[in-house]
């Protein structure tokens, strides 16, 4: 066993090592594997990042370290499972062997003694049959002997019978006491037999003896004397031929008491029994033989032994005993019967003697029964058996040859055989012993085998469940490792993806720098060019378009470079104090243009709780409401724009008073949440003088999906991806917007809103201004007892007006169309004259609200009616508003009217309202500031009025004029101060617009001049100070005469305006040495400028421009240059320089009112000391003691607090944009190389002159 | 009035030598285009600041680099201003050495500065001596009565 599981367990690792070999030169392969794609991508990488083919490549690596991590894993896990299986393979065969081997030892060891001692009984048995046989001889004999003595010589018959009989009762006692022996034979030297036989097939026991008659005892006696060896031969043959020819008799006996029990019946001689006869001891010594009876089955064993006579000469006669052999057989059965198997015993020969099976030992022949050889055996197992050993061992057995074989194979078992040898003296026998293997080691090797198969299922499921085990083991970690790569991989990717993001704004910033800079020199130049009268129409128009799609990609970029600096972090908020409301104003006044051709109503609704001034930077905060009103406008084709403001740092209940009524109707749960959002910023604004400034865009448009309401903030992001067609735009509008909030810590969402459209929500935390006091828009006209008819067409701005009003003590009443008015103005008036005349009895045919109104109306005190009419109430589109208008003027003397204008309002409705004495003229949309205007105006008429009732009327025509442009202007002054920084340019830009031709470019010559005349105006307050009041007006006339006959269409108010405005300062600078300047005044208009060329050179006339540069030379060159073109120059050698030369304005405006008076600007500029004393600087970057970059930032910081810019080129020789970068931040407007170019110079500064102005028209004029 | 064609002839002549031998570029046309009535001297009024101005940088520069230890800072800020007055009267080779010699003092080479300082002063006189003969002849020019041609 233990020599078969080495060989087995040798043979094992050969065999799993195959397997094995396998797996190890793959894990060789790998590994060298890995070495070669890890090279030859990383060379393949190097090679295509020149084709940036980056993604692609991106895409293999990752793929090639995917399929290397996954074959490692796979090595990994088929090493640890072989380890396994070789493990849990050495375990079983360990167990098995053990188990197995010490239990088959110690089993052998006992079925050997088993063995043994089952085959030493039946030979124990033997020989005591043996034994007792040659005993019960022996003892015959001796008896035999002793008899003969006694009778020794017998001479007579009687003592012959005598001696006959004593032998046999000798005989008989013998006989008795062995009952296992079959006969007991005496044959005497006569020839006469005594013999016992007992059958045991029978148990008869029968006396057998020869006739005696035949018997002579001469004769016998005779026989007697002769020599032994004749009388041997004599004896021999007397006894054959006596025997044969004798007579026996046989005699039953009771086998107990010997006694007679039947009649002695002849038998033939030796034909029941073999009776040994001297033949068998021929030398005289005891014989043994197996001998074979005819009537028993089983061979026999006798034995013989010679008796000798007293004198011990001769022999007597021949005792024979014989036993059968059976109950060795018996015991042998017994024994098997316990144990199972066979035994037997052969005799050396072969001759079975005794078997444990119940075969027949004997064959019958014709020659009657025969031994049977162990090889021809009946019972096939002995037979098997007998032939195994035969066959192993030969015929011959040595003498002391024992066999113990343990694996026979005799048929289909297996058996032990064993077989010992038993030395007898003649008889030497052999017993063999067959037992079934299964009957020992039976159970032993079931055991054996089951436990095997136990063992080898145990650790095949064992191996099975380790291997599932270690599969799902690495599974996780090879998961784990792939989430790892492709983590690190998603971090790599980020990360680039996050620098080329980082890239791309930078790029965009400065592209979009780079692109600005041409584009305003394009649109720059594209004003010159529409300023030539040479153009044709086609032409004109041609270039106009030109303008507004240059304008459009400007405004784009402008974008575009606003978002990338808020995204790079590099866009730093203004902090000046600003009139928010006055922006919000100035904006609708620009939108609404857009919204009347649209036939949206643009509605300004701030509550009168927001501060007038606020602190912050009021480009970014119109910037962020230009981009949601022009949005909210693209997408609304019909309803209303509000725009609804309110600030949260008072307390909530007043909050809600003044909440507009309809706001407070629809969103008080917004508002809640809005207030719970932004409670703790209020608290911490509080403490650093901010205040949460909240506002609602709301419009009637096409709304915004709730899914979008985030992305729509998003770059690029529009809500409906069509709309894009339909409506244009970039799409980064609103992201702006957001970015911009957010920088001014505030929020910006889209809210639920009921009906369609949209709500955008947002708040601003803006600084309260630095001096403390609030200055707000509440007005209280209580006390003036007006009464306000709002005659608008728009709802949303009547209603949200009349609630304004009515909260300011105003008594205000509504009529959305003609028919309406005329109604509520025949009823009114009617009944307030029946009211005077008769009393209050006729107020029955009033409608009931009316009603009520009226009463209350009618307890003031000589109110005063304020009439505000839309032009649109008016059919203009035919004849009928002639008589419309004539029917108003039944109501001319009781009532005031306010016309509010369209901006395409004909100029034939002014003139003729004009003619009418309507002069109270505003543009739509009316928001309060105008209201506030209206209203004042009306107060200061009616004041005026009482003061002057002596006047004449003409008089009071005039001075109702009078109030007519301020009342104009104040308006546009509003638009044009909307944006402080345009201020300068706005007021540098005279010059140019000077010049442009009034009849085309009508609308634009209105604004900066203006804006113009706001700082006349002041000038004129001033001079009406001086001057008498009748003085100025006659002034005035001659002028605004003479200009109608020049233009019919300049007779409309503004132009004259400006004629005169132009005329005036003109007249009081009696040096004035650019008389051509005259321009502006109508008269000279086309006379002048005419050539290109002359344009182009003064370009720059009237400007002052500040040179600070330390390089002589090229000081004078710039200096030069710009003197060339009209400029005045001021140069100066360094940055410290220019600050002070900046810082010390007022003290140098002084002598330079003396020294540079020859620009006409001057003039203004000491009037508004609000103007920076120059229009540009001209800034080189590297100066000795303080460099073009510190210059900028101190003057910019200067500037702060003030609201004004003046634009600063950079000069440098450095031409790269990082440069340029560095310019821009710190606060340069645009840059110059050097050496300067003369051109780009002009243009550069053209644009930066005029840029802010030029953008605003173009609004305007969409 | 052969002698004022001929002044006209030779004043033109060198001025082209100048513009072709790279002494001279476009900006110094255009100094030549600003100076009119007004400033009738202007483009010798400028040349002469130059030279002023690059005499005493060529000083200042020399004094630098004698140092021991050289300021580059220093140093590459005169070649600068000198690169900027010298481009804009159009002296281009002065102002092509001018950019080798910053590029140097990047690299903080002090024999690269010291050449270059060479060369600076050697294209400095060139164009110094050049210009003074333009000069020269526009005023023989003038003094004869002749107009300069443009």
């Amino acid at each position: 066993m233990a020599d078969e599981t080495h060989p087995g367990s040798c043979e094992c690792s050969p065999t799993r090592s195959t397997p094995m070999g396998t797996p190890l030169r793959k894990v060789l392969d790998r590994i060298s594997g890995f070495a070669t794609p890890w090279r030859s991508s990383s060379a393949l990488r190097g090679r295509r990042i020149f084709h940036r083919d980056v993604e692609r490549e991106e895409f293999q690596y990752a793929a090639t370290r995917c399929l290397s991590s996954y074959y490692s894993v796979f090595v990994a896990r088929l090493a640890i499972m072989v380890m396994l299986a070789i493990l849990i393979g050495l375990l079983t065969i360990l167990t098995w062997h053990f188990t197995k081997i010490y239990t088959t030892k110690s089993l052998n060891s006992l079925a050997y003694g088993l063995r043994n001692e089952l085959l030493q009984r039946p030979i124990l048995r033997m020989w005591n049959i043996l034994n007792s046989t040659s005993e019960i001889t022996t003892a015959q004999v001796k008896l035999s002997e002793y008899v003969f003595r006694r009778y020794n010589k017998p001479d007579t018959q009687a003592e012959q019978v005598e001696l006959y009989e004593s032998m046999r009762d000798v005989t008989w006692a013998l006989f008795a006491s062995r009952k296992a022996l079959n006969a007991i034979t005496i044959n005497y030297r006569n020839g006469f037999v005594q013999a016992f036989h007992r059958d045991h097939r029978s148990n008869n026991t029968f006396y057998i003896y020869s006739d005696l008659v035949n018997y002579s005892i001469s004769a016998s006696g005779s026989s007697y004397e002769i020599n032994s060896l004749s009388s041997q031969q004599g004896w021999k043959d007397q006894s054959i031929h006596g025997n044969i020819s004798a007579v026996w008799y046989q005699e039953p006996l009771d086998p107990i008491t010997g006694e007679k029990t039947g009649k002695a019946k002849p038998i033939p001689p030796d034909d029941l029994i073999n009776i040994a006869g001297l033949s068998e001891v021929p030398d005289g010594v005891a014989s043994w033989h197996v001998a074979v009876s005819k009537y028993t089955d089983t061979p026999l064993l006798s034995a013989a032994l010679p008796v000798w006579d007293p004198s011990n000469e001769s022999i007597v006669a021949v005792v024979g005993v014989t036993t059968a052999l059976y109950s060795v057989g018996q015991l042998m059965k017994e024994l098997v019967e316990v144990h199972s198997g066979h035994i037997y015993l052969t005799s050396q020969e072969g001759y079975l003697l005794a078997t444990s099976t119940n075969a027949p030992l004997l064959r019958n022949s014709t020659q009657g029964p025969k031994l049977m050889r162990a090889i021809d055996s009946d019972d096939e197992v002995i037979q098997m058996g007998a032939t195994w050993l035969q066959r192993a061992y030969g015929n011959n057995f040595s003498q002391s040859h024992e066999v113990h074989a343990e694996n026979a194979r005799l048929g289909h078992e297996q058996y032990y055989i064993d077989s010992f040898f038993l030395k007898l003296k003649r008889l030497p026998l052999v017993g063999v012993i067959i037992i079934p293997r299964k009957n020992i080691m039976g159970k032993v090797d079931e055991r054996a085998f089951k436990t095997l198969v136990i063992l080898i299922s145990a650790s095949l499921c064992i191996l099975f469940i380790g291997c599932i085990c270690i599969l799902i083991l690495t599974n996780g970690v090879s998961k784990e490792m792939k989430l790892r790569a492709e983590l690190i991989s998603h971090l790599d990717a980020r990360r680039r993806a996050e620098a080329s993001s980082n890239y791309k704004s930078q790029f965009l910033a400065n592209m979009s720098h780079e692109l600005r800079t041409p584009m305003a020199a394009v649109i720059g130049l594209l004003d010159i060019l529409i300023c030539d009268d040479c153009l044709t129409n086609e032409q004109y128009a041609t270039v106009t378009q030109i303008r507004k799609c240059s304008t459009a990609l400007l405004r784009l970029l402008n974008n575009i470079l606003d978002l990338s600096k808020v995204e790079s972090g590099k866009l730093v908020l203004e902090d000046a104090e600003f009139d928010l409301g006055r922006e919000l104003e100035g904006l609708v006044d620009m939108f609404s243009v857009q919204c009347i051709n649209h036939n949206v109503e643009t509605v300004l609704d701030l509550s009168d709780n927001m501060p007038k001034l606020v602190r912050g930077d009021s480009a970014r905060v119109v910037q962020i409401f230009a981009n949601l009103i022009s949005n909210s406008l693209k997408f609304t084709s019909s309803g209303h724009v509000i725009i609804r403001g309110w600030c949260e740092n008072s307390s909530s209940s007043i909050d809600i008073e003044k909440f507009p009524l309809d706001h407070k109707k629809s969103q008080p749960a917004h508002k809640i949440k809005f207030k719970q959002q932004g409670s703790h910023t209020k608290k911490a604004c509080k403490k650093e003088n901010k205040m949460i400034l909240r506002f609602e865009v709301d419009d009637t448009g096409c709304g915004i999906d709730p899914s979008k309401w985030e992305s729509v903030f998003e770059s690029f992001e529009q809500a409906d991806p069509s709309t894009t067609r339909t409506h244009g735009g970039t799409g980064l509008g609103l992201c702006i917007v957001r970015t911009l909030v957010n920088k001014m810590g505030g929020e910006i969402k889209v809210a639920k809103k009921d009906g369609p459209g949209t709500l955008m929500q947002l708040y601003l935390l803006l600084n309260a201004p630095a001096d403390g006091t609030e200055q707000h828009y509440r007005v209280d006209f209580s006390k003036h007892s007006l009464v306000v008819l709002l005659a608008l067409h728009g709802r949303m701005g009547r209603l949200i007006m009349s609630q304004w009003l009515h909260k300011s003590g105003v008594f205000t009443m509504e009529a959305s169309e003609w028919n309406e008015l005329t109604q509520i103005l025949r009823e009114f008036f009617c009944i307030r004259r029946s009211a005077r005349n008769n009393g209050f009895d006729a107020q029955h045919s009033l409608s009931e609200p009316l009603n009520t109104q009226v009463l209350s109306i009618q307890d003031m005190r000589n109110p005063v009616f304020v009439i505000v009419v839309d032009i649109g109430l008016l059919d203009l589109s035919t004849d009928i508003w002639k008589e419309q208008i004539n029917f108003l003027d039944i109501y001319f003397g009781k009532a005031k009217f306010a016309w509010m204008l369209n901006h395409d309002t004909s100029n034939a409705i002014k003139m003729e309202l004009r003619r009418k004495g309507h002069i109270l003229m505003v543009n739509m949309p009316l928001y309060k500031a105008k209201m506030i205007h209206i209203l004042e105006a009306v107060i200061k008429e009616r004041n005026v009025e009482l003061q002057k009732k002596s006047s004449n009327a003409l008089r009071t025509t005039k001075e109702s004029n009078l109030h007519e442009y301020h009342e104009i202007d104040t308006t546009h002054f509003d638009v044009a101060s909307s944006d402080d920084s345009d201020m300068p340019e706005m007021r540098s830009s005279n010059s140019i617009c000077g010049s442009l031709d009034g009849e085309k470019r009508r609308e634009r010559i209105t604004k900066p001049c203006s804006s113009g005349y706001q700082n006349i105006n002041n000038c004129l307050v001033e001079l009406t100070r001086v001057y008498s009041k009748e003085n100025y007006l006659t002034e005035r006339d001659p002028c605004q005469v003479g200009h109608n006959s020049h233009d019919v269409q300049n007779e409309e108010p503004k132009c004259c305006t400006q004629a005169s405005l132009s005329a005036e300062p003109q007249s009081e600078n009696a040096d004035c040495r650019e008389q051509h300047l005259v321009s502006s005044c109508p008269t000279a208009q086309g006379n002048l400028y005419s050539s290109k060329a002359m344009n182009e050179q003064k370009s720059l006339e009237g400007l002052r421009i500040l040179l600070a540069e330390d390089t002589p030379v090229l000081q004078r060159v710039a200096t030069i240059m710009l003197e060339k073109m009209g400029a005045t120059v001021i140069a100066v050698g360094d940055g410290l320089q220019a600050v002070d030369a900046l810082n010390c304005k007022l003290s140098a405006e002084a002598c330079e009112r003396d020294c540079v008076c020859e620009d006409r600007n001057t003039r203004l500029q000491t009037e508004n000391r609000d103007f920076p004393l120059y229009d540009l600087i001209l800034m080189d970057c590297q100066m000795p003691k303080m460099d073009g970059y510190e210059a900028t930032k101190i003057i910019r910081k200067s500037e702060a607090g003030t609201g004004l810019h003046t634009p600063i080129v950079a000069l440098t020789a450095h031409a790269m944009s990082s440069d340029e970068a560095k310019c821009l931040e710190v606060g340069m407007d645009a840059y110059l190389t050097k050496p300067i170019n003369y051109k780009l110079m002009v243009s550069t500064i053209l644009s930066l002159t005029t840029r802010t102005a030029y953008v605003k028209r173009e609004l305007t004029n969409q | 009035m052969d002698g004022v064609a001929q002044l006209q002839k030779q004043l033109v002549d060198y001025t082209a030598s100048l513009f072709q031998e790279g002494f001279l570029d476009e900006q110094f046309n255009q100094l030549q285009q600003l100076q009119d009535e007004s400033n009738p001297d202007f483009v010798v009024e400028v040349v002469s600041l130059f030279f002023e101005d690059s005499e005493r940088l060529l000083n200042e520069l020399a004094k630098a680099l004698e140092q021991k230890t050289i300021d580059f800072r220093k140093v590459d800020a005169h070649v600068h201003q000198f690169k900027g007055s010298s481009s804009s009267i159009g002296a281009q080779r002065v102002q092509k050495v001018c950019i080798a010699f910053r590029n140097y003092c990047e690299e903080q080479n002090i024999e690269g500065c010291l050449k270059c300082l060479q060369q600076v002063k050697h294209e400095y006189s060139l164009v110094k001596s050049k210009l003074e003969t333009l000069f020269k002849i526009e005023k023989q020019l003038i003094a004869a009565g002749g107009s300069i041609p443009t």
